[in-house]
């Protein structure tokens, strides 16, 4: 069919060049043709070329043609319109197998848009991502022991490489000599404490606390961990902090005690997040930006 | 930030009892609540707001018999499943796609029952598509299923055609529900289908835009040919032998391109639509998803057959298209690469014979 196409154009191409020799000169046509826009098709060339290179053996030219690998070809998202056809087609065949509640399905980590996007490197929309992963979603709830070879296979491009729910928290342990180790952070400082069973001493960076923390609102940020437990009298304190300012130190250090605190009670990990003292504080200092003078601050607006 | 005032509380009314695990050192310190720890070990916030495990009824947790009752369930359909009345001429929407109707199987009837003869309102109309419309009923016009039925055929002949003759069919059909349709076409024809938007360019300017999408090399039996490596990368993207469109209004640039490049175009024309944008105009409404899953099927069966008589005369050596001229070109030119290259090493090996 595309040689008929060729052939086609050959004729269009050659009327095009007699009409414009008799209207004029042969240079007049060259340089009609290098300002066309159009994408000039060689075939005349070609079949000269081809001539030319005929060894005269006659032998026969093989049967060969090209064609598309996928029929999504002309979509130009072959990978993804093709997974998307076929987990339709599963859902469509595979529809009445039972299928668990949410709640007892293993979880798995699915690839966002963005990421699958970066794996084909097409550019997938938001809206047929979402209605591909909710017939994916449906699918993955199959019943493990009756889920199809094929739906393994076809749901298989949108899981993750790495399933981040098989992830265990790493235990901290309590060393030999009873010590746990906390690490916080706030704002740029970084705090690390050791909580030993003790009586209530506390040194900061060697120093007492009063002598670490001027204002008495670090002070007792810094202890609110264990103040708001009741275990102030109960353990010894040595922590390192270093960066930043004093709030941030005091605060860094109230997660670093808090977190070396529920090693050795794991029981307190509830109150204490009710107290505030486990959850990172993510704020910090918002980097300027270029044609502002601080990070939102804009220049005064002058009309000329 | 830690807001104190506000967490206070909670957190004291939290700990009414003392932790869990309770050391010597810190036991002879003074305590408020030894007694209570001594008591129970858990803290009280685990329990207080619970029952106490005596009123509290135990769940029982059943064994998952969800593979076994679905075993029983399809072994017992398999014996009464045909218990019963047996309901005939029952309309399945679904038997469009489970048995798709072939060209042969057009009848005035199939298309009158899919709703292909409803045009729209008078006043939308196109006074082009004035030979297809039989007449107008409750303010719409009605497509003449004669008509439809004759266009539906021929276009069928030139799908199934093209197919014979190793062509490219491109089923486009870019509405909601035209995906299943367009796929199961393609997939029947062994075309391709295109159920999202069309790029512009992706005729006229295809080096560009269609540039490293995946193609391969077959010979007469659909086979894929070894050694085409090169002519795939480098050569220019394909471009469609056949379109066929299911919303043609939906898809102007399209066929605009089509008609740029010399490429055949079939398209659903319903009667607001322009027929002279396609080749092979079937009359029809294109609003029904119905009738759309019907004419796709026909024209999928018949680039079926098409593609069926193909391979079965390229069996006989009986092969209906000739090699591209980009292809023979591509040949013709590893064959005097090959030649050179051999030249060269019988003169080496000449002169080292000389030697």
């Amino acid at each position: 069919m595309s040689t008929l196409r060729c052939s086609i154009r050959c004729l269009r191409d050659i009327r095009a060049a007699t009409t414009t020799a008799i209207s004029a000169s042969t240079k007049c046509s060259a340089i009609r043709r290098s300002f066309s826009t159009t994408v000039r098709r060689q075939d005349e060339g070609l079949q000269q070329d081809l001539d030319m290179s005929d060894d005269g053996f006659g032998t026969r030219i093989p049967f060969v043609r090209p064609v598309p690998a996928s029929p999504s070809y002309f979509s130009r998202q072959t990978q993804f319109q093709d997974s998307f056809v076929r987990v339709q087609e599963l859902a469509r065949k595979y529809w009445r197998l039972p299928r668990l509640p949410m709640t007892q399905v293993e979880r798995v980590a699915w690839k966002n848009k963005t990421q699958y996007r970066l794996m084909v490197g097409e550019a997938v929309r938001e809206t047929d991502y979402r209605a591909c992963m909710s017939l994916v979603r449906k699918l993955h709830q199959i019943h493990p022991d009756l889920m199809p070879d094929e739906v393994k296979e076809g749901i298989q491009p949108f899981r993750r490489d790495i399933n981040v729910y098989l992830n265990i928290a790493r235990q901290i342990p309590v060393d030999k000599f009873g010590r746990s180790h906390g690490v916080g952070k706030r704002k740029s400082s970084v705090a690390r404490a050791w909580l030993v069973e003790g009586t209530g001493e506390i040194l900061v960076n060697g120093k007492t606390l009063s002598d670490a923390f001027g204002r008495i609102h670090d002070r007792e940020s810094a202890l609110w961990g264990l103040k708001s437990t009741d275990r102030v009298d109960k353990y010894n304190v040595w922590a390192l902090v270093h960066g930043g300012g004093t709030t941030g130190q005091a605060e860094a250090l109230a997660l670093a005690i808090s977190k070396a605190l529920v090693v050795h009670e794991p029981a307190l990990k509830t109150p204490l997040r009710a107290a505030g003292c486990i959850t990172r504080d993510p704020r910090s200092v918002e980097r300027k930006k270029p044609g502002h003078l601080k990070a939102r601050k804009r220049p005064t607006w002058v009309k000329r | 930030m830690i807001i104190r005032e506000l967490r206070l509380c909670q957190a004291r009314r939290a700990l009414v009892t003392a932790p869990l695990r309770q050391s010597c050192l810190r036991a002879l310190t003074t305590q408020t609540n030894v007694p209570n720890t001594q008591k129970s070990e858990i803290p009280s916030i685990f329990t207080s707001n619970a029952r106490s495990s005596s009123n509290t009824r135990k769940r029982r947790v059943d064994p998952d018999k969800m593979v076994e009752n679905y075993h029983m369930a399809t072994e017992l359909k398999k014996h009464i499943g045909k218990v019963g009345a047996t309901v005939k001429k029952v309309y399945r929407p679904a038997n469009v796609f489970l048995y798709p109707p072939g060209p042969k199987d057009v009848t005035l009837e199939l298309l009158m029952a899919s709703q292909a003869h409803m045009g729209h309102h008078t006043s939308l109309w196109n006074p082009a598509n004035a030979r297809y419309i039989f007449g107008i009923r409750q303010g719409i016009h009605i497509i003449s299923l004669e008509e439809t039925a004759a266009h539906l055929r021929r276009a069928a002949r030139v799908v199934e055609e093209i197919a014979y003759r190793g062509g490219i069919i491109l089923f486009a059909g870019t509405r909601p529900g035209h995906m299943q349709i367009v796929t199961q076409a393609a997939q029947l024809a062994g075309a391709c289908h295109l159920f999202s938007k069309w790029t512009p360019g992706s005729i006229t300017n295809g080096e560009v835009i269609l540039r490293g999408m995946p193609a391969t090399v077959v010979d007469e039996h659909d086979k894929p040919v070894e050694g085409y490596e090169k002519f795939v990368t480098e050569s220019r993207p394909l471009v469609p032998d056949l379109v066929v469109c299911l919303n043609p209004l939906e898809n102007y640039v399209l066929l605009h391109e089509c008609a740029l490049a010399n490429v055949p175009t079939i398209g659903v024309i319903d009667t607001n639509a322009e027929p002279t944008w396609v080749t092979y105009a079937i009359p029809a409404n294109d609003d029904s998803l119905r009738c759309l899953a019907v004419i796709g099927s026909v024209l999928g069966r018949a680039g079926e057959s098409g593609k069926k008589r193909r391979l079965e005369d390229a069996k006989q050596g009986t092969v209906a298209w000739e090699t591209p001229i980009e292809v023979q070109k591509f040949m013709a030119e590893e064959r005097a690469n090959a030649a050179r290259e051999a030249e060269r090493i019988a003169a080496i090996n000449k002169a080292q014979s000389a030697a």
